[in-house]
């Protein structure tokens, strides 16, 4: 089975969590990912400048992680990086900003991708905040 | 189409779970995760609506690690507890997966 993860929550939020796992075990399970795609708050979750509470998981860490390891496609809708400064190298030069923290594995690109995915997945499965 | 809906909002905080439950078909299942497992706690409402549902022949899932976390007791005999592994297969085996987000 095909799937397409969709993360829309705050990278400490339990649904990131969640979404993490899901993905995980679906891999596990023989599944395939065709890509996860980071929207809204979620798109925090791919800076490379998080630092976690040292009691807590760090999520984007945790999430670079899964994605590097498994070489899975993973994009961060542009529009809702940029409003929260989550920016790549290019944009960064085209906005003139210090400084890119796109973290690796991540790349920045439209909603179309979201839509592509879920065209060519046979199940979206979207996680919230909660 | 058959649909897995995946509740994970406190049934205490708003109304998704109701409007869910409002909304599944026989053929459906829902999945509690996250605080919406609160809704199994034993004497409230959104147990009772839940109670009623399971009698209607739904199908009726809940995410282990959150019940654990979470120590609820006097749990219902039509519920079924998944790990995440079962999350992935219930959502294969349901054609379409509805995050109440």
């Amino acid at each position: 089975m095909k799937f397409t993860i969709a993360v829309f929550g705050a990278p400490h939020a339990p649904g990131t969590r969640r979404a993490l796992r899901f993905a995980q075990a679906a891999l596990a399970g023989g599944h395939e990912i065709v890509r996860v795609f980071l929207y809204r708050e979620a798109v925090q979750t791919a800076s490379a400048n998080l630092v976690s509470p040292q009691d807590e998981t760090d999520m984007g860490r945790a999430w670079q992680r899964f994605v590097a390891d498994n070489q899975i496609d993973a994009v961060v809708c542009i529009a809702a990086a940029l409003r929260r400064g989550v920016l790549d190298t290019g944009e960064a030069q085209r906005y003139q900003r210090p400084a890119a923290n796109l973290a690796a594995g991540w790349a920045l690109s439209g909603l179309g991708q979201l839509h592509e995915a879920a065209q060519q997945c046979d199940r979206l499965v979207c996680f919230g905040d909660q | 189409m058959t649909t897995l809906h995946v509740v994970s909002h406190s049934p205490f905080a708003d109304d998704r779970l109701q409007s869910c439950i409002r909304l599944l078909r026989p053929e459906d299942g829902l999945l509690l995760c996250g605080n919406a497992v609160e809704a199994l706690r034993d004497g409230t409402k959104p147990r009772a609506l839940l109670d009623e549902a399971a009698a209607a022949s739904r199908s009726i899932y809940a995410l282990d690690e959150d019940l654990a976390a979470r120590a609820l007791a006097g749990l219902p005999e039509w519920l079924r507890a998944v790990d995440y592994a079962g999350f992935v297969e219930l959502s294969c085996q349901y054609q379409r997966v509805n995050g109440w987000t």
